[in-house]
């Protein structure tokens, strides 16, 4: 399995974080491969996430390289730095899709922050 | 860091140029001047030659911040102006520039003239400016087309652009643009120059087209300055000097008003130019606490964005924790690649008290509970920082010590030049340091987040936990922060607790948080006014005697306006109407030697000596906490504060002032006037 389907898969089995309990939308993230283009799409209802694979719309697209993706997954991603440099790119709510960049963890490995979202 | 007096701004947010009076850019490294965005320098050469000769200003008409009009007539600096030809350059700074360049033959003869801009653009980021780094990674590009010339700047997948054009047809080159002008006796030409920065990403998206959407015609600027000083309260006083000082104040903050990306067009404050015009989690907290009677429209936008970017993880690069709220956000180029860390940089001990203090007065003010409850989670992570984070000793106190060895800041308070914590005697402290007025900031954050809790969270418990961890730190800090020999508060703890017993002005900020006991606020307030601290304009930031001190040291001696501003606010919450009144009256009076606009701070030289203040030579102007630093003022000596659904005012007037009148004052009470007047028999 990538480290970018292991992501998704966790917050699948996450469910919810309750840092983003005030949070509403939805981010489809668009990962190309050569010819290849994975989605994941992530709802999120007041902290209550839902994980689908496939092009349903959403209010936020994120399309990144397969090789970004994986990086991301692994915590080796700055996110405002990479869209700086164009290396992801946002369309639709950016702010949106800045707190969803905390759920990606940040090398190496979780951080004794992660503590606090079980709370 | 060079000075570049003698320049001309025009700002619109964080877009802005800097060029000498003429309207011309020759930027030499180590020089903020050219036309700049998020960062970048897209224009570092803009020079204007009539038949091969340099212009030379008669005068310039910078009124409106947004719009130079530049009066110019070939020929350099001579005594006598053969002036047949002349030129009008009017520039406007928005989303793009624009130039209106106008030329007349007021001659007898016909006139055959070769109008050239050399134009050039080095991309530098801010940051390679400021450090005066020459090489670039990326490779630069220039396309010459029969309508524009493209200058551009490629790394990997990062690209930036500037596209000049004109409005009548122009001979173009790599190097610039040239037009041949026939001008007959009382005939003028005109063409206008656009200069379109994109930001632009692999499939041609340009970031910065969001901020064209903004402005969408010529109009909206102009409108948007109208309706922004049409909603602040009027100022009525018989001093010319306080009306200048406040409507240069009130427009200055329009000026540095930008709209991140991430926020739909909310504006928040820049903290100031030339290097710090962009987001600063200190300054831009400070500012819209000083500035809430008059634009509260900026606290909710600023308290989003620093929510929104608050600290998740834990990342020394970025000096992240989670919780802790940023100190400065960057987009350029270095910021891009993290070769800077301010992606955003969270190396600032302030910051998140500070949140909660602003949420706090914010509602007090405006009774906009909605705010706070959206806000809770992340008021409570900036509380939790407090205790979890920040206490690297696991004392009780806010610590700081880098992590980031290669380009953090040694100092994480609000002085952060790298000599700015010392002893008396000119040692520097080890670390990790604790600065007083952080752990008052963090006083204040607890006793005010426990209001949150009780009235808006439903949360009592929770209330009562940060009363009694604040009534802690008041006892602990009292304890080991005061010299009781001395009768004032030392300015930080070393690393083993020592005192560091320095006299400064950050013992000011204490009584602004009210963690001084009432009984020996007299002794440090006769400090603050003694004359090693007040220089007669105001309080230095350190004071006279201590090794370290010079009055042009950045943060070992010069005045603050903003610094001050909190320190009068501190005077009045103690009772100490007079002394409250003396600092406004004396940075209010410097004012006027600029023009109306306070910089970021001047020498510390006493007032009998020079009788005027002394410009600090790289000092920053507009400057956000600077014009907040009068509202601040204003508001000290009005003395208005929310009280429930309505405004307390207890006015103290200084005796440089007869009246002033603060009218329609928005808060939850709809808008109310506050009035001071100079009583007949003034004790």
């Amino acid at each position: 399995m990538t480290a970018t389907s292991a992501f998704f898969e966790r917050l699948t089995v996450a469910g919810q974080d309750p840092r983003f309990s005030k949070v509403c939308g939805s981010i489809r993230f668009d990962i190309r491969d050569g010819d290849h283009l994975e989605q994941w799409r992530l709802n999120i209802d007041h902290g209550r996430m839902q994980v689908t694979k496939g092009p349903d719309p959403a209010t936020t697209v994120i399309r990144v390289s397969a090789q970004v993706a994986e990086a991301m997954a692994r915590g080796e991603v700055n996110g405002l730095a990479a869209i700086a440099r164009g290396e992801i790119l946002v369309d639709g709510d950016l702010g949106l899709a800045l707190r969803i960049g905390r759920l990606f963890p940040r090398a190496p490995g979780p951080s004794h922050g992660d503590a606090d979202s079980g709370a | 860091m060079r000075d570049i007096a003698g320049t001309v701004a025009c700002i619109d947010g964080n877009t802005f140029m800097v060029s000498d009076a003429s309207g011309d850019v020759e930027s030499s490294p180590g020089t903020p001047v050219g036309l700049f965005a998020a960062d970048t320098r897209f224009l570092s050469r803009w020079a204007l030659t009539v038949n091969g000769e340099r212009m030379a200003a008669l005068s310039v008409d910078d009124s409106q911040y947004y719009e130079v009009t530049f009066f110019v007539v070939p020929g350099g600096a001579v005594d006598y102006v053969q002036a047949d030809v002349s030129a009008i350059r009017r520039r406007r700074i928005g989303p793009d520039l624009t130039e209106s360049l106008t030329i007349f033959n007021y001659g007898e003869r016909d006139m055959e003239l070769d109008v050239r801009l050399e134009v050039a653009a080095d991309f530098a980021d801010i940051f390679e400016i400021k450090f005066d780094i020459g090489d670039k990674v990326g490779s630069h590009y220039t396309q010459v087309r029969p309508d524009e010339l493209c200058l551009g700047y490629r790394r990997g997948t990062y690209r930036r652009e500037v596209a000049v054009s004109a409005s009548e047809p122009a001979d173009f080159d790599p190097n610039g643009l040239r037009f041949a002008v026939r001008l007959r006796p009382g005939e003028q030409w005109s063409t206008r120059l656009q200069a379109a920065m994109r930001a632009l990403r692999p499939d041609g998206v340009d970031l910065r087209s969001v901020l064209r959407a903004q402005r969408p015609d010529d109009s909206t600027l102009p409108a948007s300055v109208q309706a922004w000083i049409a909603a602040a309260p009027t100022l009525d006083t018989d001093s010319a000097a306080l009306q200048q000082v406040y409507q240069r104040s009130l427009v200055d903050l329009a000026a540095l008003r930008f709209a991140p990306l991430s926020l739909g067009g909310a504006a928040v404050p820049a903290a100031g130019l030339p290097w710090f015009m962009t987001l600063f989690g200190r300054d831009s907290l400070l500012t819209c606490l000083q500035t809430l009677p008059v634009t509260p429209s900026l606290a909710p936008a600023t308290l989003r964005i620093l929510a929104s970017l608050q600290g998740a993880r834990t990342d020394d690069v970025l000096e992240e924790d989670p919780g802790r709220i940023l100190h400065e956000l960057r987009y350029g180029e270095s910021a891009a690649f993290e070769e800077q860390p301010h992606s955003p940089y969270y190396g600032t001990v302030d910051a998140s008290p500070l949140f909660v203090v602003l949420l706090d007065e914010y509602e007090r003010w405006s009774g906009d509970r909605a705010l706070v409850m959206e806000l809770e989670q992340e008021a409570r992570a900036a509380l939790a920082w407090i205790d979890l984070y920040a206490d690297l000793t696991s004392t009780g106190y806010i610590w700081y010590q880098r992590r980031n060895r290669a380009t953090g800041l040694d100092n994480q308070c609000w002085k952060d030049s790298w000599d700015s914590i010392s002893y008396a005697d000119g040692r520097l402290p080890g670390f990790p340091r604790a600065t007083c007025e952080t752990q008052g900031y963090a006083y204040d954050a607890k006793i005010r987040g426990a209001r949150l809790a009780r009235t808006v969270w439903g949360d009592p418990d929770y209330a009562d936990r940060l009363e009694r961890e604040a009534a802690a730190l008041y006892d602990r800090f009292n304890r080991d922060f005061w010299l009781e020999d001395r009768g004032y508060y030392a300015l930080a703890l070393d690393h083993d607790l020592t005192p560091v017993d320095s006299l400064s002005s950050n013992i000011g900020h204490l009584l602004w948080s009210g963690i001084v006991p009432p009984e020996r606020a007299p002794r440090v307030v006769e400090h603050l006014m003694g004359p090693a601290l007040f220089s007669g304009w105001g309080v230095r930031t350190f004071a006279e005697g201590q090794r370290r001190y010079n009055p042009l040291g950045y943060h070992n001696g010069t005045v603050w306006p903003f610094d001050n501003s909190f320190i009068a606010w501190g005077l009045r919450r103690y009772g100490f109407r007079n002394e409250s009144g003396r600092i406004a009256e004396g940075i209010l009076s410097a004012a006027t030697y600029f023009e109306g606009r306070l910089p970021e701070a001047f020498g510390g030289f006493d007032r009998n000596t020079t009788r005027f203040p002394v410009r600090y030579p790289t000092a920053g102007s507009p400057q956000a906490w600077s014009s907040g630093a009068s509202m601040l003022l204003i508001r000290t000596m009005l003395g208005i504060n929310p009280h429930e659904d309505h405004l307390a005012v207890d006015p103290a007037l200084p005796s440089a002032f007869g009246r002033i009148a603060l009218l329609d004052i928005p808060g939850r009470w709809g808008t109310v006037d506050a009035f001071a007047r100079q009583r007949p028999n003034k004790p």
